[in-house]
């Protein structure tokens, strides 16, 4: 697993971070392995393989945070690093007004493997960019195809995290995932249909049972249909929204919303603050009674079902909303007890070994309900089915939201018609939630995960994942996504 | 902080890359061999509240090798210097290239290259460190809070060692430094923001922009609702850049020729508004420009947009040598300007109007249709009417759905160019903007 010894080098920093007399210090140390292999207009464009590795060391010091991170890995790097962690903690304390105080947890000893069948880095690079050659070759069988493009993910984490605390976890963890898109023109317009397996943590059976091959015709089709339909007529339509498209319209303006940094301030200047505010936990109204969000840091395979986040603390499962009331958040240890919760809701986690941890978006999904995908659309006079991610966009405070999709079909007397294009919805989160008068079954529920949420200064990626069945929204306003002349 | 104890650790120089690169060339097997070096060091205090919430630092090394036999090629990368580690890397490399199926588009390394002499790197920026960045955040926290607002924002520095080789004899190193500044002040619910980049720490003007930041922030107090529709507005700096970057980033030559480009078809038409040219200007001291890309060509001065007509394309290497283009324009460093009839700065734009939308900056621009390149965002941190000359009110913040194709032939007046810096992009020198019909399609609460 590693050259160096690990420990040895956890407790090299962490002796110099309790000499100094911080009152708290934790050392993440980190190895990555990523393989991404790309396809691109039939033929393989880039294979990658990268290693990353190295650790960061956070202090808490008179109540300000220091964190200094490198990717040298030696005895000598250690400790300047260390050193380098307490004396930032010092000059932020300086400029502090109320000290940093971190919710009690217990004292962690484990070690946490996600699960996997299949390991995709002992998969055979020729089977892999065979899959995707033949992907891409099914997609421009089909005529007004005219690109593709096919890829195959995956990454595995190797980490060690020691607290001053006394915790100390060791990670395995993996993920995995493959997608590939054909756009098709027509008429001076292109427009693009894709299909992706979600992210998650499993092995490269993910991609075998996901059957690219026998997928691959059918999206190449939808392509050319999509580019060949009709534009979307403006008004007020109901909307019935799959499990792919969902997982995006949660993360945007519930997933974001329910971070407690971002209610507190803290993103104020980048990601943006929350119009959840603290005030209105257990007695604002965000959607019907349909609505119920649920955070799930513990179910398997999911990308934020970690064990343990990156302050240490356990994963968890608690409600966001519950029968449309707002009523819990996404916490680390720093925020928990500015809204008197003596717990984490273990929600920290950094990206890599050089970002310091920031409060994240949980797993969080849209319960099912007790409907089916036929008798939601069955009630649907005037509407409009939505698959897939497409253009999405949110105000700062996540009020104001529009979202298009990657298909859309017209929704005619309980019947789907034929595809649209063009299509863009728009509302403000807690009307639009509100709106929504069905959920479909257990049996429907899929899983998507996000591996490129955008948050902090400097950036960082965050990953999680959102799980739905499908569900209808009444009345909502759409618009036909084109420049007016 | 103690005296000189965060001192910057040194970065791999010249010398020592060629060394390592060397190693790697005598010790692959591949027919061609490239080698990308970064090495990076800096760190970010970040504040809200008016107290440092985050302060890093990070030292980050980044090393890949590329080999390719005839037409395979794979790349490994490691963060790791040691030998060991680098050896493993290429070995890696090998195993993919050797597998890998042909790529009818590969091309080897370029050969070598005489680069400009590009101003990347300045002392102070990089012996900056904690110290140096904390002391500029501290000047944005007290201005905040004695006119008793309240300070968001980051400060942030870093150096880096930056090397393309081959084994070719390709070669090409350099030092590059960059620093940053952001601040969003607030009053209540009211916001003002202001932004700054550059490769001199000290030419980041913390203190002009707190305050510019400030009067926004005062401005915005008590925001009106207006009715969604089409407005004139004038667009400063960042709001332009907002829309000139996705511009940019559509300028793809290899979707131009396929068909798939907002651009298909316009090589040599007119675009925009005939008043306008886009350059790219790596040797301007306000840009973040450097010698040579990730492939190793250099970057030159380059004309994009002419007198409103499109003259270039982003060209890949496959594709350049397909349509027979030798030598490919880089735009790194984006310089927008008008002609002659440039006013000098938004307040000349504000009192020639009658009746307007003045913009500060606009959040998550993303495309809604890629086709006509409709864009869709919102107004933040400060959007005001203009009435007769002046502004009046603060308005509550507005969604858009236009096209920069469309905008940027509505232009009314615009300013000189000025540095632009947004959330989302990298650094411009652009004009502010008067643009009439500009599509808000929708309001949001705030």
């Amino acid at each position: 697993m590693k050259a160096l010894n690990w420990d040895e080098l956890a407790e090299l920093a962490l002796s110099r971070v309790r000499a100094a007399g911080a009152e708290y210090g934790d050392i993440r140390i980190l190895d990555s392995a990523m393989q991404t292999v790309h396809g691109e207009d039939r033929r393989i464009a880039k294979i990658r393989d990268g290693r990353d590795s190295g650790f960061g060391v956070r202090v808490l010091y008179r109540g300000a945070w220091g964190f200094a991170a490198s990717s040298i890995l030696s005895l000598e790097e250690v400790p300047r690093v260390a050193k380098l962690a307490i004396e930032i903690a010092k000059g932020s304390a300086d400029l502090l007004s109320e000290p940093v105080r971190l919710a009690d947890e217990p004292v962690h000893r484990d070690r946490v493997i996600t699960p996997r069948q299949i390991d995709p880095f002992s998969v055979p690079l020729e089977d892999k960019t065979t899959l995707l050659l033949d992907v891409m070759e099914y997609v421009h069988r089909q005529p007004g195809v005219v690109r593709s493009r096919a890829n195959l993910w995956a990454r595995r984490d190797l980490k060690l995290f020691v607290s001053s605390e006394g915790s100390r976890l060791e990670f395995d963890l993996l993920a995995v995932q493959g997608d590939f898109e054909a756009t098709a023109v027509h008429d001076g317009r292109f427009a693009s249909r894709s299909f992706s397996t979600p992210h998650l943590r499993t092995g490269y059976e993910l991609i075998a049972d996901a059957n690219f091959l026998a997928e691959a015709p059918r999206i190449a089709a939808q392509a050319v249909e999509k580019v060949k339909a009709p534009p979307v007529d403006p008004g007020r339509y109901d909307l019935v929204l799959d499990p792919e498209h969902l997982s995006l319209t949660i993360h945007e303006s519930c997933g974001h919303p329910s971070e407690l940094d971002r209610a507190l301030g803290y993103e104020a200047n980048y990601a943006g603050t929350s119009f959840l505010t603290p005030d209105k936990r257990g007695a604002f109204r965000y959607g019907s009674p349909h609505v119920n969000l649920v955070a799930d840091n513990t179910e398997p395979e999911t990308l934020a079902a970690t064990g343990y986040d990156d302050d240490g603390v356990a994963c968890q499962q608690w409600d966001i909303v519950r029968e449309g009331i707002f009523v819990g958040y996404c916490t680390n240890r720093e925020t928990a007890p500015k809204i008197g919760e003596p717990r984490s809701r273990g929600s920290n986690r950094a990206d890599g070994w050089g970002s310091v941890p920031i409060v994240r978006i949980a797993n969080i999904g849209l319960e099912p309900g007790v409907a089916s995908l036929n008798d939601l659309i069955a009630d649907v006079k005037r509407g409009i089915y939505i698959e897939g991610h497409g253009s999405y966009s949110i105000d700062q405070r996540r009020y104001n939201f529009q979202f298009g999709g990657d298909a859309f079909w017209l929704i005619e007397h309980g019947r789907r018609a034929h595809m649209l294009r063009d299509v863009i919805y728009y509302g403000i989160t807690p009307e639009f939630w509100s709106r929504c008068d069905g959920v479909a079954d257990r049996s429907h529920r899929r899983r998507y995960g996000f591996i490129t949420c955008g948050k902090g200064q400097p950036g960082q990626s965050g990953w999680m994942t959102h799980a739905a069945a499908h569900a209808r929204f009444r009345n909502v306003n759409v618009i036909r996504g084109q420049a007016a002349p | 902080m103690t005296e000189g104890s965060a001192a910057a650790p040194k970065l791999t120089d010249r010398d020592e890359f060629r060394f390592l690169a060397d190693l790697v060339f005598k010790r692959s097997s591949g027919d061609q061999t490239f080698v990308a070096l970064q090495d990076q060091h800096g760190g970010t205090v970040r504040f809200a509240n008016n107290q440092v919430i985050q302060n890093v630092d990070t030292r980050r090394i980044s090393f890949s090798v590329t080999v390719a036999f005839g037409r395979r090629h794979g790349t490994a990368g490691t963060t790791d210097l040691t030998a060991g580690s680098v050896q493993e890397a290429l070995t890696r490399a090998e195993r993919l290239a050797r597998v890998a199926p042909e790529d009818p588009e590969y091309l080897p390394p370029v050969e070598p290259q005489s680069y400009p002499t590009v101003p990347t790197a300045r002392p102070e920026t990089a012996a900056a460190g904690p110290s140096g960045r904390l002391a500029h955040a501290r000047q944005a926290i007290e201005l905040c809070r004695a006119e008793r607002l309240t300070a968001a924002g980051i400060v942030s520095s870093c150096a880096a060692a930056v090397g393309v080789a081959a084994s070719n004899g390709l070669f090409a190193h350099e030092e590059r430094t960059e620093a940053r500044f952001s601040l969003t002040a607030q009053e209540g619910e009211a916001t003002g923001w202001a932004s700054a980049a550059h490769r001199s720490i000290d030419r980041l003007a913390v203190r002009e922009r707190t305050r510019f930041a400030i009067d926004k922030a005062k401005q915005s107090v008590e925001a009106k609702e207006m009715p969604a529709g089409r407005y004139t507005v004038i667009l400063e700096a960042p709001a332009v850049a907002g829309l000139l970057t996705w511009f940019i980033w559509m300028l793809d030559a290899k979707a131009f020729y396929k068909g798939t480009s907002p651009f298909s078809g316009k090589l040599g038409q007119r675009i925009v508004d005939p008043r306008l040219s886009l350059k790219n200007r790596p040797d301007h001291p306000d840009l973040l420009g450097y010698g040579f890309t990730s492939e190793g060509l250099p970057v030159n001065n380059s004309t994009w947009i002419d007198g409103g007509v499109l003259r270039q394309l982003s060209y890949d290497r496959f594709t350049a040598k397909e349509h027979g283009v030798d030598r490919i324009a880089t735009l790194e460093s984006p310089l927008l300007s008008g002609d002659e009839w440039a006013k000098a700065g938004v307040g000349d734009l504000i009192r020639s109007t009658a009746r307007g939308v003045l913009v500060t900056t606009f959040w998550y621009i993303r495309t809604v249709n890629p086709t006509d390149l409709t864009l869709t965002g919102m107004t933040r941190d400060g959007t005001f009417l203009v009435e007769d000359g002046r502004i009046t009110t603060a308005v509550r913040n507005f969604r858009f759905h236009d096209s920069p194709l469309r905008a940027f032939n509505e232009i009314e007046a615009f300013t000189v160019p000025e540095e632009a810096v947004t959330t989302e992009t990298g650094k411009l020198l652009v004009p502010a903007m008067k643009i009439r019909d500009f599509n808000f399609s929708s309001v949001t609460r705030f």
